[in-house]
């Protein structure tokens, strides 16, 4: 189908198109238009990628000159595959509509764990380990090295790319991971340096979050992407918390020993090439005294993505002399890390910002502020002179000098907490330096201003204006749309009651209540015997779920259940939660049905979709607040309300219902999918709750259902679940929710489509 | 005769929300509701089902009757169990009229377990009075969809290939409980040109979903007791045949009843066949259907003459199973304005609006005779043969003379 969005011809490879994608891209033209940053929301399964994909790309082809590139960042592998799946349709349609060779070069990038062919480094299990041994394989000095020593082992696919891989650019087409491993294979090179190095003239990226939100992996991959480029967050609404995560550092003892290994060793390689050649080290020392001179024309011609581990300040200055040795150095590190051991040795909790931190760490062990800040750099410069080959080795005091260089660098947006002990073992000693980023838009920042057009996507992002707050930017586009419907396809209650009239709240004070747990076990025990299928139920932590599961064990509950269904549970275990899940599909498929016991904020909530009959039914026991009595928390909602004027109850909830939403929205993945949105808490019935849901959510609450009793819940679920259940043919869909291109045409149609985004 | 089944006491009809059905469209298109989806499919389908297709004349159906503990529920009332049994009973009933060379058997699941209540026979009697008598079951544990579906394969697949194979089931419960894989069952059915299909009682289950999609059913859930019936009642049409099922032709043999007079001295009363087994007694008689082949008596067709095997039927059965093969033609639909427009009609429009309901803005035309309908619903559409033939003639009758009948309420 072909579109005139705005004046601009969009290839688009369905037949039929829904009215809120039309929508999307009405308001997407508009963001790049403007040249400026926008968030839209939009429900999952309505096509999102496709719209943006089909807009975009069909806007580089209009104006190559205002877009050159497009980086598509998702969260996990399968979505990055599925991303490149539909660019693949559309570059088929396109090939087929306009009948020419279309040179568009589009590529997925992962790590090396997902893209190595090496048949020894891809056998590895974890990606540090394969990260360590490709850098053992393929670092500059083990290649020099060869020359003299020939049986040195190196990669033979870096050193076939090395040798003839840039010449000739990737031919264009489309490529994802498996595709870029084959193409490895025929051609023998590396898959993963070829993919980066194809990045740079690509007119699609498709990548994870982290290639440009985490300062270490952006330096490497990403600092050279042209500046005129749109950058789409897909599942944007944590993006915030990646955000954080990136910049954040923890450090407990076990770090701390290993440092202290990591440092004999560096002192013990000093003087072995001290010995040996002392002419390198000498060599090093010039060149620190010219400073990081080039590293700042670089940035100032603006070649580069900013570093927000690698302040703008510093660049200007030369490495201060009473680091600039090597030995002076690893005694600086030495001194600084016995500072941070007798820190640790606190009996108490200890809360301090980053100048108090300072001052002490001068009062104490006379280690001055400029010094720190180039740690970071420093031990960079001094791994690449010794020449040391198993990075991974070092992470530990690559970890400490990120902290040096970050503590002594920004003197807001971020708190240091050291705890004697965890909360929930407050007997052992484990005491752990949490250096937690407060501010989000430290580490997005530089993306906002290198970046042309940044584009925050996702299903659920309401509130929608919250997010340009706390990342700190000034969006020119902000839009919420619906998802119109041929039925009402989703069904959400909000439960307040039992049927003996307790009300039903997972809140602090009735947690323990054991009217409360068993009108909740009521309610799952209703629910298990008219609906179908499969049934998640999510709870607020795995605490919760484990006393309220074991309380209904006593009571006989779980008997009843097992009667209608089967239960399984997620833990905290990777491989155990995986086999619980196979398992619970397994069951939904053969009709004896299933219950999967899971906890938001967890993997299950996160990542996996539960599309028709995998999940008919979403329970939300309780508000899924973040435990509220966590320092970092209380220090991050401190700064947001000195800082952004947000108030700390406002976050709050926010962050409850952004992931109440998430959980929920699990259920629906497409218009022909139907599911019930159980909300099992009273508190969702108050309006400051029921406004932080997603639009397309809010809508079909309406006033008759909230605050029900678990019979009035099962009575209307029966009746949903009929209603549902009947035939439903993409015929009766097509008019009203699916359009062709004369239906979309029509003047009244786009008259409600003006209607579906909701501008804020 | 052609009284819509009533629906649903208001008071019995749990939490029913009227504002809502009542809920004007038009402003957002975000409201069609699961109703006008409905009525579509109906239209959609009574249309599609005027094309010449090949029948399955000769039928051989199991029911499976759901009798595990969901059946206990009061949704439907009394409960589950005794409102489908009575429908059963009625479907039987019109099966075996619109169906005589057919076939039916009764098997219900519960407890895990599968178990035949009645063979598969012609005789519709046995089983009235078998799902009679099974009003009192108790209704315990899960159902095994696996075993009442093996159980009737077993006694399907011996059926001769002209014939259809076919299993309806009637599962209320959400869950089943089954010893083995059931997609291999799946397959097996599949390749045995087993139809089956469900009729669910509370929600759509996968399971089911999959089964009928690959063995070519139909898959429908019940809104309430009359949608219920509704949906019974589909499954009295034969379906259509599978290309691949074999041709053949079959014996039969048309017995006429002779009746010896009762000046006839030399007739003596003799047993039926039918009745030999069945300690009912009474068997005796004077006359009766004798076998053409054999000689062997019987009092009622059609039966399968239990001597030499021979189908035994009457004219009138064959012909009233033929009327399938050559159904009337669709009614056309055309809008109401340019009816009035166009009045050289040859039967002047009734109109009925006061009969019916009108919600729609179109009128239907029947075919067969020229008279024009202002219909709703399609209940009157979607009236079985028999029942639309009489109707039409009451019709031209009253058209022609020009009033309307106010009793005709439905």
């Amino acid at each position: 189908m072909k579109l005139n969005i705005d004046g601009l011809l969009v290839y688009f490879p369905y037949d039929y198109i829904y009215p809120e994608q039309y929508s999307y891209m009405l308001e997407l033209k508009r963001t790049l238009d403007a040249k400026g940053h926008g968030v839209l929301e939009m429900p999952s399964g309505t096509g999102k990628t496709i719209s943006l994909l089909s807009l975009i790309v069909a806007y580089q082809r209009a104006f190559p000159l205002e877009v050159t590139k497009l980086i598509y960042c998702s969260r996990t592998v399968p979505e990055i595959e599925k991303v490149v799946e539909e660019l693949r349709k559309l570059m088929e349609f396109y090939a087929k509509e306009t009948e020419e060779v279309n040179n568009f070069l589009a590529l997925a990038l992962s790590s090396r764990k997902n893209l190595c062919i090496h048949p020894e480094v891809s056998s590895l299990r974890f990606g540090k380990e394969v990260d360590g041994k490709c850098h053992s394989l393929t670092a500059s000095y083990v290649r020099a090295q060869r020359h003299g020593n020939p049986n040195q082992p190196v990669c033979r696919f870096y050193e076939e790319f090395d040798a003839v891989g840039r010449q000739v650019p990737l031919p264009a087409g489309v490529y994802n991971l498996d595709d870029l491993k084959d193409l490895g294979r025929r051609k023998g090179w590396c898959p993963y340096y070829l993919a980066r190095y194809s990045i740079l003239h690509a007119n699609i990226v498709v990548y994870s979050y982290h290639y440009l939100l985490d300062p270490k992996i952006a330096d490497l991959v990403s600092k050279e992407l042209a500046k005129k480029s749109v950058v789409v967050f897909d599942e944007a609404h944590n993006i915030d918390n990646v955000c954080i995560d990136s910049m954040s550092v923890n450090i407990t003892r076990r770090t701390l020993d290993r440092c202290q290994n990591n440092v004999d060793t560096l002192q013990n390689t000093i003087q072995r090439i001290k010995e040996t050649d002392a002419a390198k080290l000498r060599e090093e020392y010039r060149r620190l005294v010219e400073g990081l001179k080039e590293a700042n024309v670089a940035r100032e011609t603006d070649v580069y993505l900013a570093n927000p581990v690698l302040p703008d300040e510093i660049l200007k200055e030369a490495v201060p002399g009473s680091i600039r040795t090597a030995e002076h150095f690893v005694g600086f590190l030495r001194r600084f890390l016995e500072y941070l051991k007798s820190r640790l040795r606190v009996q108490h909790v200890v809360q301090e910002s980053a100048p108090q931190f300072l001052k002490d760490i001068f009062d104490k062990v006379c280690i001055d502020r400029k010094p720190l800040r180039f740690c970071a750099e420093r031990l960079q410069s001094l791994l690449r002179t010794l020449e040391i080959t198993d990075i991974s080795d070092f992470s530990a005091v690559t970890l400490i000098s990120n902290f040096a260089t970050l503590v002594s660098t920004y003197s807001q947006g971020f708190t240091i907490i050291i705890e004697p002990f965890e909360d929930r073992t407050p007997t052992i000693a484990n005491p752990v330096l949490h250096f937690s980023c407060m501010d989000p838009s430290i580490a997005i920042k530089p993306v906002f201003q290198r970046f042309q057009s940044v584009i925050i996507t996702s299903g659920t992002l309401s509130p929608v204006d919250i997010y340009p707050r706390i990342l700190d930017f000034r969006p020119v586009t902000m839009a919420s749309f619906t998802m119109t419907l041929a039925r009402t396809c989703l069904c959400p209650l909000i439960v307040g009651r039992g049927n003996d009239q307790v009300a039903l709240s997972s809140k602090f004070e009735t947690r323990e209540d054991f009217a409360v747990i068993r009108n909740y076990g009521n309610l799952l025990l209703e629910m298990s015997a008219v609906v179908p299928d499969g049934i998640v139920a999510f709870f607020t932590s795995y605490v919760y779920m484990e006393n309220i599961v074991a309380s209904w064990y006593e009571q006989g509950i779980l008997e009843n259940i097992q009667r209608n269904k089967l239960i399984f549970i997620e833990t905290q275990d990777a491989a155990e939660t995986s086999m619980a899940l196979e398992k619970y599909q397994e069951a939904c498929e053969n009709g004896r049905g299933a219950i999967l016991l899971s906890v938001a904020r967890g993997k299950v909530s996160e990542g996996i979709d539960f599309v028709h009959h995998f999940g008919r039914a979403v329970i939300m026991f309780g508000v899924p607040y973040v435990y509220t009595q966590s320092r970092i928390l209380k220090a991050r909602l401190e700064y947001l309300r000195d800082q952004f004027q947000i108030r700390e109850n406002d976050f709050l909830t926010f962050d409850a219902m952004r992931h109440a939403a998430q959980c929920v929205g699990r259920a629906i993945r497409g218009k022909t999918d139907y599911g019930l949105m159980i909300f099992a808490d009273k508190r969702y019935a108050r309006a400051d709750k029921r406004g932080k849901l997603p639009r397309w959510i809010q809508e079909h609450i309406n006033d008759g259902s909230l605050n029900l009793t678990v019979d009035e819940a099962v009575q209307l679920s029966k009746h949903f679940l009929r209603q549902m259940a009947q035939p439903f043919s993409q015929v009766d869909q097509l008019g009203l929710s699916l359009l062709t291109l004369e239906q979309l045409e029509s003047p009244e149609m786009l008259k409600k489509i003006a209607q579906i985004a909701h501008q804020t | 005769m052609d009284e819509e089944p009533e629906r649903a006491k208001r008071w019995e009809g749990g939490y029913e929300r009227t504002w809502e059905v009542l809920k004007e469209d038009e402003s957002g298109s975000l409201t069609a509701t699961v109703e006008e989806i409905l009525y579509q499919s109906k239209k959609r389908r009574v249309i599609k089902s005027h094309e010449q297709v090949r029948l399955g004349m000769m039928r051989h159906l199991y029911f499976v009757i759901d009798c595990s503990r969901s059946m206990d529920d009061q949704d439907l009332k009394p409960n589950r169990l005794t409102s489908t049994l009575k429908l059963m009973e009625t479907f039987v009933d019109e099966y075996f009229d619109q169906n005589p060379i057919s076939q039916v058997g009764i098997i219900i699941t519960k407890n895990k377990r599968a178990e035949k209540l009645t063979e598969l026979s012609g005789n519709p009697k046995k089983h009235i009075d078998a799902l009679k008598k099974a009003v009192d079951t108790p209704c315990v544990g899960e159902p095994s969809l696996y075993n009442a579906l093996s159980l009737a394969l077993n006694n399907l697949k011996h059926m001769p290939g002209h014939t259809s194979r076919e299993i309806l089931i009637i599962l209320s419960s959400l869950t089943t409980c089954d010893p083995a894989n059931i997609y291999e069952l799946i397959t097996t059915l599949k390749s045995l040109k087993v139809r089956v299909s469900v009729i669910g009682l509370s929600a759509e289950v996968r399971v089911c979903t999959v089964l009928t999609r690959e063995t070519g059913g139909s898959y429908h859930v019940i809104l309430d007791e009359s949608h219920f019936k509704e949906l019974l009642m589909l499954h009295v049409k034969p379906p259509p045949a599978s290309s691949s099922s074999e041709c053949s032709l079959i014996r039969m043999g048309f017995p006429q009843h002779t009746v010896a007079s009762l000046s006839d001295q030399d007739a003596k009363p003799s047993f039926s066949m039918s009745h030999l087994d069945s300690s009912s007694g009474a068997g005796l008689s004077l006359g009766g259907y004798f076998c053409p082949q054999c000689h062997a008596k019987y009092t009622e067709l059609p039966v399968e003459c239990k001597v030499c095997g021979l189908t035994l039927v009457s004219a009138p059965h064959l012909a009233r199973s033929f009327h399938h093969l050559f159904p009337l033609q669709a009614f056309l639909e055309s809008p109401t304005e340019k009816l009035l427009k166009n009045r050289c009609f040859p039967v002047p429009p009734v109109i009925m609006c006061f009969v019916w309901t009108v919600i729609s803005s179109s009128t239907i035309r029947c075919t067969a005779a020229p008279a024009v309908f202002k219909v709703g619903g399609l209940h009157e559409a979607e009236l079985d043969h028999n029942r639309h033939r009489i109707f039409i003639a009451v019709l031209l009758v009253f058209s022609l003379l020009a009033f309307s009948r106010p009793g005709l309420e439905e």
